[in-house]
């Protein structure tokens, strides 16, 4: 029996061990030439080691399609074919749109070619240089030509581990324009430039650097690896070059007997991008009146409502969602149309995963929403939102009558006596005149 | 029942006048109706100055101490039309009696709204 259980874990161990710590899914469709999938085989194994399946495919062949039946058949796509001209008819920008929108995540690597990819690029608001324009610098000094530029990482990025060695990169450069969903994760250093080395022409880089401004192709503004994060949670990562994935560069120095960051840098992107960190999820929320358990099915205004919405984070390391009180900056929103309240979302010491605030509700009634939007650069975008209405309070739910309506009240009730008044002395004097004209006729 | 001016040979001013010509030409129960209106005059005076000056809040309660006081007014400035003797061909198939129980029903009904309207 105890042997039993032994041979049980075990099996729960390897299988563990085994299975991708994705939020998404394993399945990885890798579009590549087949002649150069031996090149990344650094990057494609670090992958596997983590339990990815990986299925190769030439960009030209047909199968495995990326959406069959309006279902896709992959979590994660990887194109590192970045100079091809013609796709499978199934691989289209309009196609990797939409994969978007189904959820499954992307690595593209871009080239200083013009592709059918440089042309999604711009549906991203990423502006590319014109073809054969890669990014130069002359800093440092060094053997490599100028088109092969080691570069720092910001260590204050979150997506990336600290203390990456820089990174070596050849390929074009990114300007980014103004879409929020879209942030560096690599930017050129600041010497850095784009120049027609490459069979580009100097006239048509001059023409593009005037319509963007001056120095749209030059400096730490440009991106060579940029992030992307669709509304529906999908996020995509765009690689100026595919070299920055290669073997060639993993094992590069750097300087002397320092080995180049881009093995592990080429993995954390891999990371973020199949959304294994920075995955949050609202398990549940939760309203009541303060001092209250259960929810109301409406709340009277001036009611004092408390809020709570439970968060947690994806553990790629256990495949399990975490209770995460590691956000501070939530907000609440209590909102008809406009924002009533907008208040912060803390978390609650002593409990973790759980956000919770109270507030009066606002003096006006009608179909209110609590809404969460959370919006951060590299974090999944929180959005909650609950309807519930508010009412004015009942007839006995305020006091009727007021000190300041005396006079009102005295006048209504002084025109009724004097009705009462006035219709008795009528009367009364009804009888008189009666009286009198009787003693009259007599 | 416009007064005549039934002295001109008097020095009086025209108010004087007609003071007098209403005093000498009315009748008790025209008068009594005449003192039920000022007050009621003055009631609605009162509350319109107090909504203006003080507070109109809550409304509700002016809307019904003020409606009262002015469809107490119209009511009774009815029945004072159609008691009057000088109107009798206006009316000649509503009698005196008649016209209060007009009156009286309506009252009733109008206060019923008002006090309906007022917490």
């Amino acid at each position: 029996m105890l042997s039993f259980r032994r041979i049980f874990l075990l099996i729960a161990a390897v299988t563990s061990a085994v299975s991708a710590k994705s939020s998404t899914g394993d399945s990885v469709l890798v579009v590549v030439e087949p002649s150069r999938q031996n090149d990344y085989s650094i990057f494609f194994n670090g992958l596997k080691e983590k339990g990815y399946e990986l299925t190769f495919r030439a960009p030209k062949e047909e199968k495995p399609v990326i959406i069959q039946d309006d279902v896709p058949s992959f979590a994660h796509v990887i194109l590192f074919a970045s100079e091809t001209k013609n796709f499978a008819k199934d691989i289209t920008p309009q196609s990797l749109v939409e994969l978007l929108s189904l959820k499954t995540n992307l690595i593209i690597a871009l080239s200083t070619k013009q592709t059918p990819l440089s042309s999604l690029a711009a549906e991203f608001s990423i502006v590319l240089p014109p073809p054969g324009t890669p990014l130069v610098s002359y800093f440092p000094e060094r053997s490599e030509p100028p088109s092969v530029i080691p570069i720092a990482p910001d260590s204050s990025s979150s997506i990336l581990s600290k203390d990456i060695h820089p990174v070596w990169f050849s390929g074009v450069p990114m300007s980014l324009g103004n879409n929020p969903l879209l942030f560096p994760i690599l930017r050129a250093p600041a010497e850095s430039f784009a120049a027609e080395v490459d069979g580009g022409s100097a006239d048509a880089l001059v023409d593009s650097a005037e319509k963007g401004g001056e120095g749209l192709w030059a400096g730490s503004q440009l991106s060579v690896v940029t992030g992307f994060q669709a509304l529906g949670g999908a996020r995509v990562t765009w690689v100026g070059g595919v070299e920055l994935f290669s073997d060639e560069y993993a094992k590069k120095e750097v300087s002397k007997s320092v080995e180049s960051g881009n093995k592990k840098f080429a993995s954390d992107i891999a990371t973020w991008t199949f959304q294994e960190t920075l995955v949050l999820r609202i398990d549940r929320t939760e309203h009541h009146l303060v001092n209250a358990t259960s929810p109301k099915e409406h709340y009277t205004t001036g009611d004092e409502v408390e809020f709570a919405a439970y968060i947690s984070k994806f553990n790629p390391k256990t495949g399990k969602w975490d209770p995460c009180a590691c956000r501070k900056d939530i907000q609440l929103d209590f909102t008809m149309l406009d924002p009533h309240v907008r208040t912060a979302l803390p978390p609650v010491p002593g409990a973790p995963g759980k956000y919770g605030t109270a507030f009066r509700v606002p003096d006006r009634h009608g179909v209110f929403k609590f809404v969460i939007d959370y919006k951060r650069k590299g974090w999944t975008h929180l959005h909650s939102s609950t309807t519930v209405p508010v009412v004015p309070p009942r007839h006995d739910g305020y006091p009727r009558f007021l000190s300041a309506a005396w006079p009102y009240y005295a006048g209504a009730i002084s025109t009724s006596v004097a009705f009462l008044l006035f219709s008795a002395l009528w009367l009364a004097g009804d009888v008189r005149e009666m009286k009198k004209s009787k003693g009259k006729s007599e | 029942m416009a007064p005549k001016s039934s002295a001109p040979t008097q020095q009086t001013t025209a108010i004087q006048t007609l003071w007098k010509a209403y005093n000498e030409q009315t009748s008790d129960r025209l008068k009594f109706i005449d003192a039920f209106l000022f007050f009621l005059m003055l009631s609605g005076i009162v509350q319109f100055l107090y909504c203006i000056l003080v507070t109109n809040f809550p409304f509700n309660a002016f809307l019904a101490g003020f409606s009262s006081t002015v469809g107490q007014f119209v009511l009774t400035a009815s029945l004072r039309s159609q008691v009057n003797p000088e109107n009798k061909n206006e009316f000649k198939e509503v009698s005196p009696e008649r016209a209060f129980a007009d009156f009286a029903l309506g009252s009733i009904v109008l206060h019923f709204f008002v006090y309906n309207f007022l917490g």
